[in-house]
């Protein structure tokens, strides 16, 4: 009984457990696919849908939002496809977002990827249609790949005349590469190129170095290009310049007026220099002045040896003796 | 006399006379269950014993046959996929073969094997050692008793034991995965879950309930019509194995194109 009882007990233990991975595998699959998450309904029309199913995810910035509800035909050829999408993303889904079908892979299955869509336009309401987008078909592709074909084509053809033309040595790429003269004179230049550039490179050597000099403290240029306070001296002596030029302008002007003077006759000074006449008046009257003081002077002579004048010369050389003294 | 040798007279011929007979007594005996399933007294406590011969006896011996199917198929898969570079995949194509088919088909090859068997050799040998007879005597139902009990825990079990086999395949396809892809068990159950759908569980639990009530049927019927002595036991439960798998063979194919039409749809 107990034996029973114990395997009752087992049977109901193994039974719970299998019946448990039966649910938990349809609860995860029903919420891979969303199947127990409310949703709303869109819409969107295309001319082709390249073989997208029912149950076929919808993708919105990468993410799984919902799955294909529904595919009817919808006026003369085109296809209504019906989507489910999940409620709580709704609103991050734009009225002016668009649609498009994509692929899971590169062959995997197909998705209607849901993309765009600005801030300005409300979030989709349920039974919204989507703007649909064709995705690049394969046979545009293809169209466009014979195309690049054809153009490949004579993309050849051209270079096959061009190498057959260089290969003949025609036009000038063609004779630098069969002339030997030419070849010749193409190494002439490679040398002295070669012997420029050695050149070249020995100048900036001895730039390298002058520059380095310069470079150097206490050296005039290195303070010139450095001390920030020298700009400011320099500035200041510069201005100190200006002021000194605008002074002598002014000095210049003033002596300039000053000459002008000079010049005119009408004054004593530039009669004096200007007028000969005056001149002449002015050396006799100097030399009649100079034997004038002559005679004074000899007057001054006898009047030392006159009395009473006499005593006071006398004074004045006790005075003179008792200062040396 | 002459009436006598006419029933003799085969209809068409020995065999094939045989052959309708076995048909129609089948079906009669299947006809015999569903009358009898839903016939008072119920024999729960039975139904429990059985439960537990097939479904947790066996459990050990289909979970090792599960797991090792998981990485064998994982491993033989791999070069192929690789081919392609489309290794990541692996979780895919294990997932749909492992719920749609091989862990519905493995299994119920396996109780077969194991039930299948058993019920034969035990009913057949009840049979030859007039156990039945004795039972029907002491006024009890020997077919409610016997084969009632026995395929409806067949037809409980197997289901179960599916559940099993498939997540045990797919945890020893994961360790295979996780070795040489490295992908972590979330992003292994993420994909397994990705490529299955509604359908592929529903017709992977229909159909190993088909499987469990053909095995239980078969077995029970083997042995119940089994001839007399040893020998007929012996052959009861090795027709009922070969019979037993013959029909889950069948009923796979018939049950793939039902649903591949449904899937269609």
């Amino acid at each position: 009984m107990r034996g029973e009882n114990k395997r009752s007990v087992i049977v109901g233990i193994f039974v719970f457990l299998g019946i448990a991975i039966l649910v938990a595998g349809v609860l995860t699959l029903g919420g891979q696919q969303k199947k127990f998450v409310k949703a709303i309904q869109l819409k969107a029309v295309f001319d082709d849908i390249g073989g997208l199913q029912t149950g076929n995810n919808i993708w919105f910035s990468g993410v799984k939002i919902g799955t294909v509800r529904k595919i009817n035909f919808y006026g003369d050829s085109q296809v209504e496809i019906e989507m489910n999408v999940e409620e709580e993303v709704v609103e991050f889904i734009r009225k002016d977002s668009k649609a498009t079908i994509s692929s899971d892979g590169l062959i995997g299955n197909k998705i209607i990827v849901i993309y765009g869509g600005t801030t300005l336009a409300p979030p989709v309401e349920d039974g919204d249609r989507l703007e649909s987008v064709m995705p690049l078909d394969t046979d545009q592709m293809m169209e466009t790949l014979q195309v690049n074909n054809e153009n490949l084509v004579e993309i050849t053809g051209n270079l096959k005349n061009l190498t057959s033309k260089l290969a003949a040595g025609d036009g000038m790429v063609g004779a630098a590469l069969t002339d030997s003269l030419m070849a010749e004179s193409f190494r002439a230049i490679v040398r002295n190129l070669d012997q420029a550039s050695i050149n070249s490179n020995r100048m900036i050597a001895e730039l390298n170095k002058f520059t380095s000099k310069l470079n150097q403290e206490g050296n005039l240029f290195n303070d010139l290009v450095t001390d920030t306070t020298m700009a400011n001296e320099l500035k200041q002596t510069m201005e100190s310049f200006k002021q000194t030029a605008a002074n002598s302008e002014e000095m210049t002007q003033k002596l300039s007026a000053i000459t002008d003077k000079f010049n005119d006759p009408n004054n004593s000074l530039g009669m004096l220099l200007n007028d000969p006449e005056f001149a002449e008046t002015l050396k006799s009257t100097l030399e009649n002045t100079d034997s004038a003081t002559y005679n004074l002077n000899r007057g001054m002579e006898a009047l030392e040896y006159t009395w009473p004048f006499n005593k006071g010369f006398k004074r004045k050389a006790k005075a003179a003796e008792k200062a040396d003294n | 006399m002459t009436e006598k040798a006419e029933d003799r007279k085969p209809l068409l011929s020995k065999k094939i006379d045989r052959f309708f007979t076995g048909l129609a007594d089948a079906w009669n005996f299947v006809r015999r269950f569903f009358k009898e399933v839903f016939v008072p007294p119920y024999e729960f406590k039975e139904v429990i014993h059985q439960c537990y011969r097939i479904g947790v006896e066996s459990l050990p011996l289909i979970s090792l046959t599960g797991f090792i199917v998981g990485i064998v198929f994982t491993n033989q898969s791999r070069p192929s996929l690789s081919e392609f570079g489309a290794t990541s995949w692996l979780p895919s194509l294990i997932s749909i073969a492992v719920v749609r088919a091989m862990g519905p088909l493995v299994t119920a090859l396996i109780a077969a094997g194991k039930v299948g068997s058993s019920i034969g050799a035990e009913i057949g040998s009840m049979k030859v050692t007039e156990q039945i007879d004795a039972m029907e005597v002491s006024a009890t139902n020997p077919f409610n008793f016997l084969v009632v009990t026995r395929v409806i825990a067949t037809t409980l079990m197997i289901p179960l034991l599916v559940m099993y086999t498939d997540f045990v395949a797919l945890m020893g396809s994961f360790l295979s995965v996780s070795a040489n892809e490295k992908v972590s068990l979330t992003t292994f159950f993420v994909q397994v879950f990705e490529s299955i759908s509604f359908l592929d569980i529903i017709s992977s639990v229909l159909k190993s309930i088909l499987f469990g009530f053909t095995i239980g049927i078969v077995g029970c019927y083997k042995g119940y019509n089994s001839s007399k002595g040893t020998e007929g036991v012996g052959r009861a439960a090795n027709a009922a194995v070969v019979m037993a798998m013959f029909l889950i063979f069948i009923e796979e194919l018939l049950v793939l194109q039902i649903v591949n039409a449904i899937r269609a749809f």
